[in-house]
């Protein structure tokens, strides 16, 4: 019988090659399992149950029939909802897309189809992948599956959950300002947020698309790596997504140590203050001085404008949401009920509303939620005529500014280590209602997003579920394209805290 | 204070994104009538959001040019050419999100009056 727990796609693979279990009995024996232990986490808002043991068929045949099974062929895996999957709901755990089907798959959906993957289902995440926390979603709270009493971190909080409570070998995330790699390091799981451009957002519902980029959470970097694998490459559906230069990951991911040796790790002072709480410090320094007994070098960096990342993210992202969710008119991607629909109003301006005015004054203002609203409106103002120059253009400059703090410290070390959040998972409810308490769990990993930079959350020491510990990870950023070095780095590192 | 947000900004920033923000809710006299409170509670964060973003202004960005993001920096052209199989999509498929259709067409309510 397959064991589910700290399943790999590696021991996975195996496993269907020996004939230990069918893909059918696996996803079986996952959907089972999802279906008692998901009434505590809530890491699903779907289950795609039909598809999944439809894929599952396939793949038997295919082995029955002795044809070649990829890596991917028949792994169970968990698909943010924000991703689109054809056939299949695509709500971004949002009111306004509850009716909402999607007509088609994104690029990484159907490569991973071509490879054979099993989706289980779509998970829950915050409204349209905005917040910290997955306590935005329009339809249910995820728990931390270490503390059920704690936020998973978010946006991809549903992801990160089921990949940490086993109910998905791995999943897909999506990352604008640290929606990957935040949640990932809440719940002691891998998450890697591929450099802009490397993998194509077709088919993600798309939220700051300078910012925005697909990714993947799973158990151990070496499957995190596989996976990233499978999604990446040009698409001539998303013209900014690029081809990888000929570098491929795996020839890197098994880097030698002599290799490895030759990186130079820089830690940026700016990201080690007073704010980091002393558990996520000291689990940070105790990484730090295992990676130097693999002698690796190290040295002190300085990245001048981290400080004001903060407040340069916080006006891109919401003007570039404003013009993104302009989409959503409750026209044409489904409509959902609402409750009044009465005569028509008057505007603010007391100008009389068309009716097809107020289908869209309506839908959205009962579709969206609190912080949809919040930056909509945001994003709306930052680009106003008389408020532009002030807030977003100086962002840019702002922007561009942290990204040359970056090129900088490149030529100085090759990769930067630095914490992933100030904190460890917080408690449900404890910064949902303060906007810019939550907007500070982001301080350590929306700069790389800004700057358009690779980086990988990796758990800094092994937690058990149930002991009381909640995980802490520390994040490594890389150079443009070189998810290699960051994984490299992050596979040795794992092997150390396996021993 | 010149660069926040009134009363008066956030209506109309509403009416902008087309977002109703006094939504209907249950009256304690039991009908129906607009909430008030999301409109003051947005306008109460959206002042102190803003109010952090003044440390910007502290940010010497004189002669540096916007950075609007990407990694490529090239443009990518692709063929003017009509694409009737790439991407696949059945119109169908997109239809069916649709609330109404006549004759294969989308139907909307009177767009004036």
């Amino acid at each position: 019988m397959i064991s589910l727990q700290n399943l790999t796609i590696k021991q996975f693979h195996q496993g269907l090659l020996r004939k230990e279990f069918s893909a059918f009995e696996s996803v079986q024996a996952f959907f089972d399992y999802i279906e008692e232990k998901d009434t505590k986490i809530s890491a699903y808002l779907h289950l795609t149950k039909d598809l999944a043991l439809s894929q599952a068929n396939k793949v038997d045949v295919d082995l029955a029939e002795g044809k070649d099974l990829g890596i991917l062929a028949g792994v169970p895996l968990a698909i943010k909802d924000n991703i689109l999957v054809e056939g299949e709901p695509a709500t971004a755990a949002s009111k306004i897309l509850a009716n909402y089907r999607a007509a088609y798959d994104a690029t990484a959906i159907k490569k991973l189809k071509e490879g054979d993957a099993i989706f289980l289902g779509k998970t829950n995440l915050d409204e349209f992948a905005m917040g910290s926390s997955t306590e935005n979603s329009a339809f249910k709270i995820t728990k931390n599956p270490y503390d059920l009493e704690r936020v998973p971190g978010g946006s991809s909080g549903g992801s990160a959950a089921a990949v940490a409570a086993d109910m998905a070998v791995a999943a897909l995330g999506s990352d604008t300002g640290g929606s990957i790699r935040q949640p990932a390091g809440f719940c002691g799981v891998v998450g890697l947020k591929p450099t802009y451009g490397a993998v194509s957002r077709y088919g993600l519902i798309a939220m700051a698309s300078s910012l925005d980029q697909i990714g993947t959470i799973a158990k151990t970097v070496e499957d995190a790596a596989i996976l990233f694998e499978a999604i990446k490459g040009k698409d001539e559906l998303d013209s900014t997504s690029t081809d990888y230069g000929g570098v491929m990951i795996n020839h890197h991911t098994e880097l030698n140590l002599e290799d490895i040796r030759k990186l130079k790790i820089g830690l940026p002072k700016e990201y080690f203050i007073e704010g980091l709480d002393k558990q996520t410090g000291s689990a940070i320094d105790e990484a730090v001085k295992l990676l130097k007994s693999l002698k690796i070098d190290f040295r002190e960096i300085s990245l001048p404008h981290t400080k004001y990342a903060l407040s340069c993210y916080y006006i891109i992202m919401p003007a570039e949401v404003s013009a993104n969710l302009a989409r959503f008119d409750g026209i044409r991607y489904s409509r959902m009920q609402t409750h009044a629909e009465g005569g028509q109003r008057n505007s603010a301006s007391s100008r009389r509303r068309s009716a097809l005015e107020e289908i869209y004054f309506r839908q959205r203002g009962e579709g969206f939620g609190d912080e949809v609203k919040r930056r909509i409106i945001l994003g709306t103002f930052v680009l106003s005529s008389g408020y532009y120059d002030a807030y977003y253009s100086k962002a840019q400059k702002v922007r561009r500014l942290i990204k040359e703090d970056f090129d900088k410290a490149f030529k100085e070390v090759d990769v930067i280590l630095t914490p992933v959040s100030p904190t460890t998972a917080f408690k449900i409810g404890e910064k949902v209602d303060d906007p810019l308490a939550m907007y500070l769990s982001d301080i350590f990993t929306i700069t790389v997003n800004l700057a358009g930079l690779p980086a990988v959350s990796i758990p800094a020491k092994k937690c058990k579920i149930n002991e009381g510990e909640t995980p802490v990870g520390f994040q490594l950023i890389g150079k443009p394209f070189r998810e290699a070095d960051i994984l490299g780095i992050g596979r040795y590192y794992e092997n150390l805290i396996n021993k | 204070m010149r660069n926040s947000i009134n009363k008066k900004t956030l209506e109309y920033l509403a009416e902008l994104s087309r977002i109703e923000l006094e939504l209907e809710v249950p009256t304690p006299e039991g009908g129906r009538g607009p909430d008030r409170r999301i409109g003051e509670k947005l306008l109460k964060d959206l002042q102190k959001i803003l109010e952090y973003f003044d440390e910007l202004k502290e940010v010497d960005t004189e002669n540096i040019e916007p950075l609007a993001g990407g990694t490529i920096g090239k443009n990518v052209f692709r063929k003017d050419e009509a694409e009737n199989q790439k991407p696949k999509i059945k119109s169908q498929k997109l239809k069916e999100q649709f609330p109404e259709e006549e004759n294969g067409f989308l139907k909307v309510p009177p767009v004036f009056g």
